[in-house]
């Protein structure tokens, strides 16, 4: 699965989509309702990613934009909007998430990274950022900051790199048959 | 640098001579558990990925316990659907309908989940394995690649340890501790955070059985502590050593590990808690909720479903009938309790009270699938939350206590101190 990890392109460039602390995964990510439904298509997630804080937020997004959350993101191990972000070719840096949502997260395929002491103060919504989530690596071209946080683990790498848990195990299957 | 408790059960099924928080590991558990609500997406995931095996079905338990008696077609469905799974698999290891009772108690009460041993399971009460010295670890529907292929990566937890001092006054039970907790960590007044570590009691813990133990293990995990930790006793190592169907070896932290953050808490003052509608990081006194009347209550689920639970229940129900307009059930935590509540004569006590025996299982708690609330109605049981619409109706009212205060309660119709109601 090397050749994966070292193909995959961990360094993310685009705007910054900073949010605060405690946003919770259900309304504050995606409405309650798709939760409760088990809505796990991609396509039917995206038009309603930050639909209600922010409506049309999904036309405006392009592939490389990084959400910055603050503290609590997600509160929980809901999957669903990180699958839309996921799909949409975004990254996470929060400063915490709970460890289920980060692990929702990972499982997803989402490029990730969490503990990031203090970020949401070294950016601000529309600012350039590049985030290399393989080294911990974060830049903010707009305010010329450069951090280094803890990145995405080793052994999460090959999970994120094979766009998550599913394609994960299907690449482990087709491993091992072909042994 | 010691380990803590949990570190050593990781550390061993890793193979490794140290782990520490924060390590990713990939540990060979000495089993594998899931629940009947999950066996379907789970067979869907892997047959769609043409797998078509489990890594080692030896060693995976498939229990029915969230939903026993079929309510429904659909439940109807998923039984058939969960017994072909286990066919296909090849899973021995199947405790379905009336043939083992709540995963998260049976084994541990028959000597399949023993100290010192780890395992994963789908469903974040695996924390009652820190009841008898075990660490379970919730990995949700990622169970589908632990069964596909043996195991999955865990970071391994920071320890928080929470030293107990004192005894508990009489008719005050280890579920009050729990709703204390909450309340205290609720309030800042314990200084740690539970989100994805393991609490591990120390102190003045021989008076607490497994019983006991269990039930101090449920309100952590509902403020999202990963997992429960005590160091098994003597007489809980005795226990295991009766039922044990394989050797064990308990662990126990290193006296110089490594602890994120440590509080004391005295319980010898303590009174009994309710847990009000909405949350247990809201419970309070007994005294402030006292009197308020009640339609529906309800012994059993993972922190009080062991036969201990149920004795002391009995003893505030013999003589006594539930009050008129109040329905009670009871779910016993295995098909073996249900058996020794019988032999026992507490089975008859129960029944002659009017209370109605749910089989072994989850009862109301996995979403009121048995013995559900309409619009309006105020319940107290021993559910593991008191969160709106547990019970079905999301306006009605859930009320938490202890065993003996949902009994007290019950024959009261009110919300009653258990220290009123003196055995007949």
């Amino acid at each position: 699965m090397t050749t994966e990890i070292d193909a995959y392109n961990w360094r993310l460039k685009g705007r910054c989509y900073k949010l605060g602390h405690d946003v919770p995964h259900p309304g504050g990510v995606i409405p309650s309702a798709l939760i409760t439904a088990r809505e796990f298509d991609p396509q039917k997630l995206i038009p309603h990613l930050f639909a209600e804080s922010d409506p049309g937020f999904h036309e405006r997004v392009k592939p490389g934009d990084i959400i910055v959350t603050g503290r609590n993101f997600g509160m929980g191990p809901k999957m669903n909007g990180y699958i839309a972000m996921q799909a949409l070719g975004l990254g996470l840096v929060c400063e915490s998430m709970p460890f289920l949502a980060y692990r929702a997260a990972v499982g997803c395929g989402l490029p990730v990274m969490t503990d990031c002491f203090n970020v949401t103060e070294l950016c601000d919504s529309g600012d350039e950022l590049e985030v290399d989530f393989r080294s911990g690596m974060f830049f903010n071209h707009t305010r010329d900051i450069r951090k280094e946080y803890p990145p995405l683990p080793d052994a999460l790498q090959e999970i994120v790199a094979l766009g998550g848990n599913t394609g994960w195990l299907k690449r482990w299957w087709q491993e091992k048959q072909a042994t | 640098m010691g380990m803590t408790a949990v570190e050593k059960v990781l550390a061993r099924t890793a193979g490794r001579a140290q782990v520490r928080a924060g390590d990713v590991i990939y540990p060979d558990p000495d089993f594998i558990m899931i629940h009947d609500g999950l066996v379907r997406g789970v067979r869907r995931e892997l047959d769609a990925l043409g797998i078509d095996r489990l890594a080692a079905p030896d060693k995976v338990m498939m229990v029915t316990d969230h939903e026993v008696i079929y309510g429904s077609a659909r439940a109807a469905e998923f039984g058939v659907i969960n017994r072909n799974a286990a066919k296909a698999w090849g899973i021995k290891n199947f405790y379905d309908v009336g043939r083992g009772g709540h995963g998260h108690i049976f084994p541990m009460e028959s000597g399949l989940l023993l100290p010192g041993m780890f395992y994963f399971d789908n469903d974040r009460h695996a924390t009652n394995a820190g009841a008898i010295g075990a660490f379970g670890f919730r990995v949700g529907a990622e169970i589908s690649r632990v069964l596909a292929t043996g195991t999955n990566w865990v970071m391994a937890p920071q320890s928080v340890k929470l030293t107990l001092r004192g005894k508990l006054k009489p008719g005050v039970h280890a579920r009050d501790i729990g709703f204390r907790i909450a309340r205290l960590l609720n309030d800042g007044a314990l200084n740690f955070e539970l989100d994805y570590r393991v609490l591990e009691f120390a102190g003045d813990l021989d008076d607490l059985d497994l019983a006991a133990r269990a039930a101090l293990c449920n309100s952590p995990t509902e403020m999202r502590a990963y997992g429960v930790f005590f160091p098994p006793s003597a007489a809980i190592l005795e226990r295991a050593r009766l039922h044990a169907k394989r050797p064990f070896t308990p662990v126990y932290a290193d006296s110089d590990a490594v602890y994120e953050a440590s509080a004391e808490l005295d319980i010898s003052m303590l009174e009994p808690q309710i847990a009000p509608p909405g949350g247990i990081q809201q419970s309070i006194d007994i005294g402030g909720v006292a009197g308020q009347k009640i339609d529906h209550a309800f012994i059993g689920a993972c922190g009080s479903g062991m036969y201990e639970d149920f004795a002391i229940a009995a003893q505030i129900l013999r003589g006594r009938q539930l009050a008129p307009g109040v329905r009670m059930f009871i779910a016993p935590g295995s098909e073996q309790s249900t058996h020794r509540l019988l032999a026992e004569g507490l089975m008859q006590t129960f029944m002659e009270a009017g209370v109605i025996p749910l089989p072994a299982g989850c009862g109301p708690c996995n979403d009121a699938v048995v013995g559900p609330l309409h619009s309006g109605e105020v319940s107290i049981s021993t559910a593991s939350n008191s969160n709106a619409g547990r019970f079905g109706a999301r306006d009605a009212k859930l009320f938490l206590g202890s065993p003996a205060t949902v009994a007290a309660s019950a024959v009261a119709g009110k919300i009653t101190d258990p220290r009123a109601m003196k055995p007949l």
